[in-house]
């Protein structure tokens, strides 16, 4: 919850100068050579391919429809038989236990995933394009314009996004699609702000100049010249963002769901707040073991966030 | 420039971000069915309602074009008018939307001032200790400490705490003896006699008197049970706000620690003989603390988002409580007023943390 802030001071990075294809092959050896970087990204990597499994291949899981298991949420209880706890004798589906509704929880969470996954990158690279688009133009215009997007990203940096998200959540009607779009609304301004900083840096680079005394247009030295050079450091903060963007997106469904609002498509977060009312009779399962694997995905991610910053900071090669 | 000056000048420039606060949430408010919009507006026990309503559409200028629509609602945010609520779900309250956030904020006041001090008193001394010591063993504890408080998303922290040490969550639990919700327990009060300054509020949120924090209440008034049951209600809360705002503060000084002891004026200090610990704490960490309030901030900004999770997991009545009810309940000045409740609490913050930026570097002020 805090990270996702902290991660919007890293607006400055420098785009480097020397040769770009020297530069990359000695970036990624340093970044291969970072175990705990290393790890991250292999984590990173396996629930990745468990989401895009989930996508190509649902019936792995076993379980035919997801958006119908979830039936488990207080007051939705199909089926009251007593949830058994995990156990590792018997089919790899009841190694975490089951929940309520004798829904084995090891493939609802796999399940759950791909929506929690597909949706987080859904969020950064639309909130990307919005924001290089807007921010590169505004870094590269200049002028009033310029000065307008940078008195709007002030502004939604002044609020906080969390209650923000949830207040136009609220008004445009609780539905998975008005999360995802809060989301991509409160989270656009980092992009733009990180996009404008290094289009006024590009704007001065000596090709740029000479493709305007050529006569190319504004809009193709902008979407030619620009916007790519802007690209990579953006990548980078992709890769910072994600975890904040899990948390983020988990953190409102689990809200949701623990306001006792249901029919979504299953999502950890939900998962986590189903299980919270059995929680006093001892039944921690379906609580814990969700928490855990989600918590598993951001602390790669950071860690693989953190490898990237440390080999792409020149300050800190020394 | 003197500190006095730069305080001015950061005032002023306070006043476009409040205006476009306002702006933000007038927008929320504008986009929703007008016709619904006055009768959310009014009292819903006046007494004519017809009328009451017709005298909210002006109040509001909901006929007027929106430009006059956002003045009439930064003059009705400015005079304390920001409409009424009626809360079922989880909360019951009826009243207007300030008086129910007069009686939501204290709790929220007393969870994050605890939560601030302990991480700030925490975080600094630790900070600079393994700061000072880059890659020893102390070092790779703490970095692996911040990392995963740093990672867990605070309503998963708060679960867990719950589980682990909420009492009667998991039977026979040694570590489970803290009450897993509310501020503390009626039975710790006399319900038969309340004591005169405990006044029962609604919905289950009891205003004590004189500063509205039941802890420093009780011990005011002498009732030391009822502080120390307050108090173990909030220690779970407290602890799972410090542990992820310790997590960042620490994770931003430690690296601007190092920052600076790669810096030139160190070896200086050093060559020229400067003791080790003045060293640290005089030149490493005043130089460190910079970057590190900066980003409080933004801590801050984070932290407000733990809240209402935190509070929605600990039951706890706070304003994020408040907020996550007033969604709930459909009552739409409730979402708004609280939403800008956040905003203002939000902006104060990053005044306090810019002007204790500029006493600790002056160059700031120029």
């Amino acid at each position: 919850m805090i990270e996702e802030s902290a991660l919007r001071s890293n607006k400055t990075m420098e785009p480097k100068k020397h040769s770009r294809l020297e530069n990359s092959t000695a970036t990624l050896r340093l970044f291969l050579k970072n175990r705990i970087a290393m790890i991250g990204l292999a984590i990173t990597l396996v629930y990745f391919a468990i989401a895009i499994a989930d996508a190509v291949y649902p019936e792995w899981l076993g379980v035919s429809n997801l958006s119908t298991a979830l039936n488990f949420v207080p007051g939705h209880i199909a089926n009251t038989a007593q949830p058994s706890p995990p156990r590792f004798n018997g089919s790899w589906w009841y190694w975490f236990g089951t929940t309520y509704s004798t829904m084995p929880i090891l493939p609802l969470m796999l399940g759950a995933l791909r929506i929690d996954l597909a949706y987080t990158v859904l969020i950064v690279f639309v909130g990307m394009g919005i924001g290089v688009i807007l921010g590169s133009a505004a870094g590269y215009f200049g002028g009033i314009f310029d000065e307008i997007m940078m008195r709007v990203t002030d502004i939604f940096f002044s609020l906080p996004f969390f209650v923000f998200a949830l207040a136009i959540v609220y008004v445009l009607g609780f539905s998975f699609d008005n999360v995802v779009l809060a989301l991509i609304i409160i989270w656009w301004p980092t992009y733009a702000r990180l996009a404008r900083g290094l289009a006024l840096e590009t704007k001065s680079f000596k090709y740029v100049e000479a493709s305007r005394a050529s006569g190319a247009s504004s809009f193709r030295i902008l979407f030619g010249h620009i916007i790519p050079n802007v690209l990579s450091p953006v990548y980078v903060q992709i890769s910072l963002d994600l975890g904040s963007i899990v948390q983020l997106f988990a953190s409102i469904f689990f809200l949701i769901g623990s306001l006792g609002q249901s029919a979504y498509p299953i999502e950890i977060g939900y998962m986590i707040s189903g299980g919270l009312s059995y929680l006093s009779e001892g039944i921690w399962w379906p609580v814990i073991i969700p928490s855990l694997f989600l918590l598993v995905f951001t602390v790669a991610v950071n860690l693989m966030g953190d490898g990237l910053r440390d080999v792409l900071d020149p300050k800190l090669r020394r | 420039m003197e500190l006095r000056y730069f305080i001015i000048r950061r005032l002023l420039l306070m006043i476009p971000t409040l205006i476009g606060l306002t702006i933000i949430v007038f927008v929320l408010m504008w986009s929703l069915p007008h016709t619904f919009l006055a009768s959310a507006f009014i009292n819903p026990k006046a007494p004519n309602r017809a009328q009451a309503i017709l005298t909210a559409e002006k109040q509001l200028g909901l006929n007027q074009g929106i430009v006059f629509a956002y003045l009439h609602y930064l003059a009705n945010t400015l005079t304390g008018n920001w409409g009424y609520m009626t809360l079922t779900t989880p909360i019951k309250f009826s009243g207007t939307v300030l008086s129910g956030i007069g009686l939501f904020f204290p709790n929220t006041i007393q969870l994050v001032i605890f939560a601030a001090i302990l991480s700030i008193i925490i975080a600094i001394p630790l900070g600079t200790y393994i700061g000072a010591r880059p890659n020893s063993a102390a070092d790779q504890l703490g970095r692996i400490f911040s990392l995963s408080f740093y990672a867990i998303p605070v309503f998963v922290l708060a679960v867990v705490f719950q589980v682990l040490f909420g009492r009667g969550v998991i039977k026979g639990n040694p570590l489970g003896i803290f009450p897993i919700s509310g501020t503390f327990s009626i039975s710790a009060v006399n319900v038969i006699s309340p004591p005169s300054w405990l006044v029962s509020g609604v919905g289950g949120v009891v205003l004590s008197q004189p500063t509205h924090l039941i802890i420093f209440d009780s011990l005011i008034h002498g009732d030391y049970a009822l502080a120390a049951n307050a108090f173990m209600h909030i220690v779970l809360p407290v602890l799972v706000l410090t542990l992820s705002l310790l997590a960042g503060i620490l994770r931003f000084l430690r690296a601007s620690m190092v920052d600076a002891a790669n810096s030139e004026y160190i070896k200086t200090a050093r060559s020229k003989g400067v003791p080790e610990n003045i060293v640290v704490k005089l030149h490493m960490r005043r130089n460190a603390l910079i970057p590190t309030v900066t980003v409080l901030g933004l801590l801050f900004a984070g932290l407000l988002g733990g809240v209402v999770l935190i509070e929605d997991v600990f039951d706890y009545p706070g304003i994020g409580y408040l907020a996550l009810s007033t969604i709930l309940s459909g009552s739409i000045f409730g979402v708004l007023g609280t939403t800008f409740l956040f905003g203002i609490i939000l902006i104060t913050a990053n005044l306090l943390v810019d002007i204790t930026y500029a006493i600790l570097d002056p160059r700031i002020r120029y």
